[in-house]
């Protein structure tokens, strides 16, 4: 890590030679080559589905269909629980357990190597299991109630808030260890030299997180909470496989109802329309992640 | 010159390979086209099931020289795997689904994706019980007419299973059910649940799947509305939701589901249950009785005798009015996609299969969890009544020998979506999670299904 | 571990037996709490036959039966385990290869050669990010059996390497910025070709990124479940998850057998995981971090 830290000592007049014309013929030709193969598959798996995606689900009727649905209100709300609650919470959590990690207790690294497990475990069987956990009857928890109290424990999966809060609970449970992964390479990619600086300057505790970890950590924070909102919005297995949208519908989020509409209702028009409804939501963000990388990439 | 041109042909060697693995795969592809049928087939609940499938497609390549590109699904899969295919053009020749009359094929024949399969069905017309035929014969729109637009191959209807060890612990026996008494037969197992709480055991009377998933849930409640006298759509086709009969049989469906939930007869898990579930639930001993299409639950314990003679199966009890319940029986049915690449071997496949002795093999082999829709099965082949079998006479006598009648779908695809969109799962949620009264979630389920009614509008002459 | 040897300065040993205590008790709560799940996993797998839903909180009777059933084939959903274990390996290596290889291809050519109009293009390769994965199932559908890539693991590996590449081509772009151009340009004085830099100097100063990036595209293909059901379909062709998933729609729940194959399944990627997990944290961050 520490060879990484150093190695990235950054050439900040790189982008002034950057500009410098100097692409010769054959270095230009080279460039061509080695893209191709990029776009090549840019061509042929992203612009050709996405087109006849778009084909498909940019069908008036079935946007107006979508929107007449009750299910979709519900739906969106679902999403937005899921994308402004859900990875807000995710990542803060995940910025605080990297710091916890960090300390300096031989048991650490112990620790550090199971906490990832949700994350490194395929996602399927894991939510197959928290759904069973989870299960009113039979599942783990509840039936740890009733051994102690006989008495029926809460419908996590039944009730649709609580549903929607177990989804939310193990959807921070299976990502929150991947972005503390990503936290910890951050907080330890920052220079020793100003902790030490900042001691000197008399700082300390929060102060130091507030004036060093924070500034140092912010765009990485920020560029990761979009690209998490964005990967969230495409996730299907965890809704899927904890609460299969139930109870009564309750917790689809736009993922899981265009596969609904498309498959289980048999319109895949209606489907794409889903998708597509989403695109307000998604070019704001996509913009602003290339936006901000490429502002992050003129800075390095 | 040697070192520089080296890295460049070890990547062109590697591009080369990556082609000739792409032109391998469709090399491939396109010569299976030729004589080869490609069957998508529902994966069977049990071994059995597709042991028999397979039979018959072994015999038909022997027979023919023919070979059949087989692939199974599970029952949650192949759906998807339908509509992508049919959306796409992109079809295998012949397409079997659990699911494809309840969801899948009154749409797709309205729309014209189907192939007519008057030719495999006409010349046996005549063995086919009439539920089968009409089960088969769909309206397509682009045409405006009706025809066979897919082939009848077995019959389930919803029965009633019941764990007999759990209802002599509470002290009855199997006769104690009184089958003669809607109102009793149901408060039985309301009383078997309590006299198994007062011994500690946590389980529950009945096991209604009530969910917004699969197909249990939408069996459960129309046969209920039926019972109740309900019937939502004219043999025409149109709307029957102005009868009085229509919306009382619905409420009184709904009502008596839901209170039973909310009294704890029902698991509280069961507005999540998939097809699956429920099963599980009662195997697990957790539900005295549950209902179910179809008799895979007795079936799939066969090779255990034990397990097997525990479970005891029923038809409808005596309905509220006193008089035989009319079931409901779904028709599976095997379809041809348009722009299957083999229409006519596809046809003589489903015609081999439908061969009465041949259909009657394969629907022994996969023991008997659907029944044949030919009468003269039933008369020939001593299996389906033999008076030792506690289940398959049981669910024959009911399915068979009636009453029965089709499902709604079958007179116009617009229930089939009905189905599909769990508009009577979620006006049960409705009341259960939403606080809405049964009255009230039946307007809201009888306005969706007059909007999905409007889009359907079959042409009388 | 080397995350305690470069922890920032503020964390280090402050405070007593108190604050020992403290970071102690949250270990445990945080241990529990990832555990739980896992522990249930294993509770089913190791419940003998019929007694799935015993309600028991830890094994009354211990049995590898299931374990035994999985690695014999000795069930019916179960017939080729092995083989879709292959296959999985298969379309992850496969995935994992064709992503570093083509990402880092585009990334040199953009970064390191300068292509004209590349920025454009890492752009319009992150606005690919915006296509949620599950929302493309039935146009690629289509395509990849125009393509006759039907029922083939090609199919499978295309998908994750479209959907990682991206992916790919941001952290090798954000990474190669912290190797100096000045390299390049010294191996070009000295006479080397583009392809030697790119071979020779570019790949060996990338693979921590090289090894994080394979490492995020073998995991993202190993779990792949909606296509695999959609795109693949013979069961000698499925990879594990779509067989794991026809336990889903079985009448018979034999779940203990599916725990107990989903374990097994788990262990090829944890296995990858810890052994790559030092380049994973350097290789996913180190350029995004404001410096």
């Amino acid at each position: 890590m520490a060879k990484a830290t150093s190695e990235r000592a950054p050439p900040l007049t790189r982008s002034d030679t950057g500009r410098q014309p100097r692409k010769l013929a054959p270095e230009h030709l080279w460039g061509v080559v080695f893209v191709l193969p990029y776009i090549a598959i840019f061509l042929l798996f992203v612009v050709y589905p996405v087109g006849y995606g778009l084909w498909l689900g940019a069908d008036w009727t079935k946007l107006q269909a979508l929107f007449a649905d009750p299910l979709y209100y519900r739906t969106a709300v679902n999403t937005l629980i899921l994308l402004l609650v859900g990875v807000n919470l995710k990542m803060f959590i995940a910025l605080l357990l990297s710091g916890y990690l960090l300390q300096p207790y031989k048991w650490m690294p112990f620790v550090f190597m199971l906490i990832v497990l949700p994350w490194a475990m395929p996602a399927i069987p894991t939510f197959i299991s928290v759904r069973w956990m989870l299960n009113g009857q039979w599942g783990l928890i509840n039936n740890f109630i009733w051994t102690f109290w006989e008495i029926e424990g809460p419908g996590w999966l039944t009730s649709p808030s609580l549903a929607m809060g177990s989804v939310v609970t193990f959807y921070l449970w299976k990502w929150v260890p991947f972005w503390t992964v990503i936290f910890v390479a951050g907080r330890t990619a920052i220079p020793k030299e100003l902790y030490e600086a900042a001691a000197i300057d008399g700082a300390r505790g929060l102060q130091m997180f507030r004036f060093v970890t924070f500034p140092m950590m912010a765009s990485l924070y920020l560029i990761c909470t979009v690209l998490s909102m964005i990967w969230t919005l495409g996730d299907y297995n965890t809704v899927r496989f904890i609460t299969g949208g139930g109870p009564v519908l309750s917790t689809h989020v736009l993922a899981t109802l265009g596969i609904r509409d498309a498959f289980e209702v048999g319109d895949p028009g209606l489907g794409m329309a889903a998708v597509i409804s989403a695109l307000p939501l998604l070019v704001p963000l996509v913009a602003f992640l290339v936006w901000k990388m490429n502002k992050e990439h003129v800075q390095l | 010159m040697l070192a520089k041109a080296a890295p460049f042909l070890a990547r062109r060697a590697l591009i080369g390979v990556l082609t000739a693995g792409l032109l391998a795969g469709s090399a491939l592809a396109s010569t299976a086209g030729a004589e080869t049928l490609t069957v998508w087939w529902n994966k069977g609940f049990y071994p059995a099931e597709d042991e028999a499938f397979d039979q018959v497609v072994a015999e038909w390549e022997k027979a023919t020289g023919n070979k059949v590109n087989l692939s199974y699904y599970s029952t949650g899969d192949i759906p998807a795997k339908i509509i992508s295919a049919i959306t796409t053009g992109q079809v295998p020749d012949i397409a079997y689904a659990d699911l494809n009359d309840f969801a899948i094929v009154p749409q797709q024949a309205w729309k014209g994706a189907l192939e007519d399969v008057s030719d495999v069905v006409k010349p046996v017309e005549n063995k086919f019980t009439p539920t089968a035929l009409k089960g088969a014969n769909l309206y397509n729109d682009q045409e405006k007419k009706r025809s066979y637009y897919a082939v009848p191959l077995k019959q389930q209807a919803l029965h009633n299973f019941i764990w007999k060890p759990m209802i002599e612990e509470a002290g009855y026996s199997e006769k104690d059910i009184p089958l003669d008494n809607w109102d009793k037969y149901w408060a039985f197992f309301g009383d078997a649940q309590k006299k198994l709480r007062a011994k500690r055991q946590r389980v529950f009377a009945l096991g209604f799947p009530m969910s917004t998933v699969d197909s249990d849930n939408y069996y459960t409640f129309n046969q209920l509305a039926l019972a109740y006298g309900a019937r939502f759509v004219k043999p025409d086709g149109t709307l029957n939701l102005d009868d009085p009969k229509a919306k009382e049989g619905a409420i009184k469906a709904i009502t008596f589901l839901t209170q039973a939930y909310a009294d704890g007869l029902v698991p509280q898990g069961a507005i999540n249950w998939g097809d699956p579930d429920n099963n599980a639930a009662f195997f697990s001993k957790q539900i005295i009785m549950t209902s179910n299409a179809s008799v895979s639950i007795p079936v799939s314990k066969s090779d255990d005798e034990k397990t097997y003679h525990e479970i005891i199966t029923q038809p409808q009890p005596t309905g509220p009015d006193g008089q035989p319940v009319s079931s409901l029986v779904a028709v599976k049915i095997a379809v041809i996609p348009k722009g299957a690449p083999q229409v006519k071997l596809a046809k003589d496949f489903l015609s081999f299969l439908i061969e009465p002795e041949r259909l009657d093999s394969y629907l022994r082999a996969a023991r008997g969890r659907w029944l044949p829709v030919m009468p003269e099965l039933i008369k020939s082949d001593p299996f389906w009544t033999d008076p030792t079998n506690p289940h398959i006479p049981v669910a024959v006598k009911q399915e068979l020998e009636g009453p029965t009648e089709p499902w709604p779908f079958v007179y116009n695809p617009a229930y089939s979506q009905v189905n599909a969109e769990q508009v009577w799962g979620k006006a049960i949620g409705d009341v259960i999670t939403n606080g809405l009264t049964p009255e009230k979630a039946t307007e809201k389920a009888f306005a969706r299904i007059r909007e999905i009614f409007a889009q359907y509008q079959i042409a009388q002459n | 571990m080397s995350a305690a040897e470069t922890a920032p300065a503020h964390a280090v040993g402050k405070g007593g037996i108190g604050a020992h205590l403290a970071a102690l008790l949250i270990a445990l709560l945080l241990l529990f709490w990832t555990l739980l799940p896992i522990y249930n996993m294993i509770l089913v797998a190791l419940e003998p036959g019929d007694s799935v839903f015993s309600g028991a909180l830890w094994p009354e009777t211990f049995s590898l039966e299931n374990f035994r059933i999985v690695f014999t084939q000795d069930h019916w959903y179960l017939k080729h385990f092995w083989l879709q274990m292959l296959n999985s390996l298969i379309v992850g290596l496969a995935a994992a290869f064709f992503t570093v290889l083509i990402g880092s291809m585009a990334s040199f050519s953009i970064q390191r050669l300068r292509l004209r109009y590349g920025t454009l293009l890492s752009n319009t390769a992150l606005l690919s990010y915006a296509i949620p994965l599950s929302f493309l199932a039935i146009p690629f559908y289509n395509i990849l059996h125009n393509y006759g890539l039907l029922d083939n693991l090609w199919a499978l590996i295309i998908v994750a390497v479209t959907f990682a590449t991206p992916y790919a081509i941001f952290i090798f772009s954000q990474y190669s910025a912290s190797i100096p151009i000045e390299l390049d340009e010294a191996a070009r004085i000295d006479g080397a070709s583009v392809p030697q830099i790119y071979f020779k100097l570019y790949m060996p100063l990338m693979r921590p990124a090289l090894v994080a990036v394979g490492t995020y595209a073998l995991l993202l293909a190993w779990n792949e479940y909606l296509y695999a059901f959609l795109l693949l379909s013979s069961e000698t062709t499925v990879t594990v998850p779509v067989a794991l998933g026809y336990f889903l729609s079985s009448d018979d729940s034999p779940w203990n057998i599916l725990m107990a194959a989903a374990l097994i399944y788990s262990i090829p990627p944890l296995v990858i995981y810890y052994a790559m997990r030092r380049h994973m944290t350097t290789g996913l961050t180190v350029g995004s971090v404001k410096g």
